[in-house]
């Protein structure tokens, strides 16, 4: 077991490492050169602490987003914002959003203007027909019972992003965030309230992050500070509604940008992998010329 | 090698005489039909036999001699074994008793003279090879004749080898009933001792009501021929009257008993045990059944019950289902939707004015039809059941109605539910390969789809209530129907007439035999006694059922359970029609 050692070792042909072959060393032997085709940590990116600190921005904005959106609810439910007013800012956002993501190039995907005013079309249809319907949805649920769903939903929400890649929305992820909205919106005075949150849940979950892709694709340079205005704009949101809320999300905010990457990093250096023939082989080329 | 000679009990008294009976062949057993008493004339004998040969399926020939000493007959012994050369035989028995004993002896000689000891006792130590151990069964004759071994083999028995003895037994008695026509009054040239030998047994009254049928019966077909001709008519043909009156069960019940009534007046006298038995069983229900329908009649229509009865129908056929209110729900933690509530409540409550109005519109005319209706009980009590049954389900569409919509709402509403889940899950349903799978969907499908499940699983409490009362109701509803129809099976199917022979004359179904030793004495053969053992009372239930519709459930318990649960509309009951061969 151990390697070449002592007189005991019968000192015939040199041992050689095949099995089919009759030698006069035990199958468990083993010579010197074990362990020289041992490599460690060979596909270990060296992280930098800044492109961290820049991708972990992507969680902050959206823990951020998340803030905004029970924000806007709440003044909604307080009687602060009137229901039109939101709704036209909304408008306006989507306006915004899409001249900014046409502007930012690349292509409309296949997708053609005419295709996309139907979507809203429908959408808004579907919403403002089914906002009495909604609205009535949890009368007979209890308050806690609704908020700890809606909380539920969106921890879910956020857990199930998919933050390598925003675009193409996770269907979980998704769903779950538009059913705590609609828990959430059902809970509003009136139907045109509901339309109003449900419009806004629609911006801030599912077209947001493709504008956001959009921008970290072609514009690496603005991604940052669009997502520091969103984390902004969260903290500022929630210290209207609950000032001690807004510094924990602060200091949450804080924690995932700064200090985890630098964790991260640190702890990087302990990495230990190691490698060798001995592993499973992985196929790295593209196989599907094969198939045909 | 063991002879089993089969003795009437009838004949163990007779006077000396030959031994007129059949040899089974491959069982080694005789059976011992009737004695021919001394004076006869061999060839009259002989002419007899072919006589009734010809009449029967049975092989009679002359078994042998059987001996009863009697004072002024000391000559007969050798006058009978001289007879052994007149009459051919491949072995002739020689039985013959003796004063001061019980049992009977037995010497068998075998053509060509060879003769063979029998065996005193059983179980002697010495075994000698032509030696053949006799053993005499005595049998009830009466009896035998008369009972059917069950299971019962139909048809003419193409290959006698694959009977069994006892089968042979039964079949060959069975059969030689021309034989036990003579009886000691009549002056033919022949004397016999047979179980019928002291007189043919017959009561008039039999034979009056035989006379009688004839004609009855003829009339009853002319009458079902006509009935059966209404029935084909092209106008009543048309599939929607046809579809409706598979539903009715009078109309059902009323097809069953011209079928059973054209079993039973048939002209054609029935030549098989199954079919006399079913014949038997079809009129003794139906005189029951008839029975039963007079005295409901008759109890009815006295002391104005019909009205009494048409009084109490009216209110409770306008039963209010009723409505879930949201007060009283909400106590009890369910999260009804008041919106939704409303809308469905007054979309039944619609229903039930319409048909309470319908009831109301009725009632003057109720007391008439239930009159009229309740003379139908007179073609028996099968028939009021089931005018009750229709009458049930008439009265109570408008819950079968309301349950159709209800489930069909709640299935619709899971079935909505399941599929969105999975969109919720970003799954689909692959039909291809039968199973779930993962997709990426469309914005716009993953929009209207969430919200759509939020919306159908908030409303899922409201629908399901709903689902469970209407459901509840109309189990209740099928139930009783189910139990109606229990009843009016069994009266169609039980079979009387076969439980009745059971009971008062056992012996006439037979299932076995049982032995039991009359007399075990030295010098003698074994003697044992033969009786019969009647089939058990379940067996009667399940050889002589009437095959009629029976209802049994279609779906196991888990099955129904899940159709409930799922939303699918059950029909519980399966109504199983046979076909009567």
């Amino acid at each position: 077991m151990g390697a070449d050692s002592g007189p005991g070792a019968p000192a015939a042909a040199p041992w050689r490492k095949v099995l089919y072959g009759r030698q006069p060393y035990p199958d468990n032997y083993v010579d010197r050169r074990f362990l020289a085709e041992l490599r460690r940590n060979v596909g270990v990116q060296q992280l930098r602490y800044w492109s961290v600190a820049r991708e972990a921005g992507l969680v902050g904005q959206q823990v951020s987003c998340v803030a905004v959106f029970v924000a806007l609810w709440s003044s909604l439910d307080g009687g602060a914002l009137p229901p039109a007013a939101l709704l036209w800012g909304g408008l306006l956002a989507a306006l915004l959003g899409y001249g900014l993501h046409g502007a930012l190039g690349g292509g409309t995907g296949g997708r053609t203007r005419w295709a996309d005013l139907q979507s809203a079309a429908i959408f808004l249809a579907f919403t403002f027909g089914f906002s009495p319907v909604l609205k009535t949805l949890t009368e007979s649920v209890s308050t806690d019972t609704v908020y700890a769903m809606s909380a539920l939903m969106l921890l879910a929400h956020l857990l199930f992003f998919p933050y390598a890649r925003p675009s193409p929305p996770g269907s979980l992820s998704l769903n779950a965030a538009l059913f705590g909205s609609v828990c959430l919106a059902s809970r509003l005075p009136g139907a045109l309230h509901a339309f109003a949150m449900l419009t806004w849940a629609l911006l801030l979950f599912a077209l947001w992050p493709c504008l956001l892709q959009r921008l970290r694709d072609r514009a690496p340079r603005a991604f940052p500070w669009a997502a520091a205005l969103v984390s902004l704009a969260g903290v500022g949101g929630l210290s209207g509604l609950w000032p001690g809320g807004s510094v924990l999300l602060l200091l949450t905010l804080l924690a995932l940008t700064l200090a985890c990457p630098l964790l991260l990093v640190r702890l990087q250096r302990h990495k230990d992998n190691i490698h060798g023939p001995w592993d499973e082989a992985e196929i790295r080329e593209d196989l599907s010329r094969f198939l045909d | 090698m063991v002879l089993k000679i089969f003795f009437p009990q009838c004949c163990t008294t007779a006077d000396s005489g030959l031994l007129v009976g059949c040899w089974i062949p491959d069982q080694d057993s005789a059976v011992v039909l009737a004695v021919v008493h001394y004076p006869f004339i061999p060839g009259q004998v002989k002419r007899y036999l072919t006589e009734i040969r010809s009449q029967t399926d049975v092989d009679l020939t002359v078994l042998g001699s059987w001996s009863m000493p009697k004072e002024g007959q000391e000559g007969m012994d050798s006058f009978l074994k001289d007879l052994s050369t007149i009459f051919p035989h491949s072995r002739w028995l020689q039985l013959s008793r003796e004063i001061g004993k019980r049992g009977f002896t037995c010497q068998v000689v075998r053509k060509g003279g060879m003769f063979l000891k029998e065996q005193a006792k059983e179980g002697e130590g010495s075994v000698r090879d032509e030696n053949e151990k006799v053993i005499i069964v005595h049998y009830d004759q009466r009896k035998v004749m008369l009972s059917q071994l069950h299971p019962v083999q139909e048809g003419v028995s193409h290959s006698k080898m694959e009977q069994s003895a006892l089968r042979a037994v039964f079949h060959t008695v069975a059969q030689s009933h021309p034989l036990f026509f003579i009886d000691k009054y009549d002056d033919g040239p022949l004397k016999l001792t047979h179980w019928q030998s002291e007189g043919r047994e017959a009561s008039i009254i039999a034979e009056l009501v035989k006379q009688g049928s004839v004609p009855v019966c003829k009339l009853l077909t002319w009458m079902l021929s006509l009935w059966s001709w209404l029935g084909s008519i092209r106008l009543l043909n048309v599939p929607p009257v046809r579809f409706i009156s598979s539903k009715l069960s009078t109309c059902v019940q009323l097809g069953y008993r011209t079928e059973h009534l054209q079993t039973v007046s048939s002209t054609r006298k029935a030549t098989e045990h199954m079919e006399f038995m079913r014949k038997a069983n079809i009129f003794v229900s139906f005189l029951l059944d008839m029975a039963l329908g007079l005295l409901l009649i008759a109890w009815l229509y006295r002391e104005n019950r019909i009205g009494k009865l048409a009084s109490t129908l009216v209110p409770v056929a306008d039963v209010r289902v009723p409505y879930p209110s949201k007060n009283h729900l909400d106590l009890s933690g369910l999260k009804m939707n008041r919106a939704l509530d409303q809308v469905l409540g007054r979309f039944f409550i619609y229903h039930i004015h319409l048909w309470i109005s319908y009831i109301h519109l009725m009632s003057p005319f109720i007391e008439m039809i239930l009159w009229y209706v309740g003379l139908s009980a007179c073609l028996g009590l099968t028939f009021a059941l089931s005018v009750l049954s229709d009458m049930v389900a008439l009265l109570t569409f408008h819950i079968y109605c309301f349950y159709v919509y209800g489930a069909r709402l709640y299935c619709l509403k899971i079935y909505g539910l399941s599929s969105l889940w999975r969109l919720f899950r970003g799954k689909k349903w692959n039909v291809l390969r039968q199973r779930v799978d993962s997709c990426s969907y469309d914005m716009d499908q993953l929009f209207i789809g969430t919200l759509l499940f939020t919306i159908l699983l908030f409303l899922l409490p409201t629908t399901a209530l709903y689902y469970l009362v209407f459901t509840l109701l109309r189990l209740v509803v099928v139930l009783f129907q189910g139990l109606i129809h229990l009843a009016v099976d069994l009266l169609n199917s039980f079979p009387l007439f076969a439980m009745g022979l059971r009971v008062c004359r056992p012996y006439r179904l037979a299932e076995g035999v049982k032995f039991r030793v009359l007399c075990e004495e030295e010098g003698t053969p074994l003697h044992l006694m033969m009786e019969i053992n009647p089939i058990k009372v379940s067996a009667v239930l399940q050889y002589y059922r009437t095959p009629t519709y029976s209802c049994y459930p279609r779906d196991s318990w888990m099955a129904l359970c899940k159709k409930l649960f799922v939303g699918e509309l059950i029909y519980p009951w399966k109504h199983k029609t046979t076909k009567t061969d």
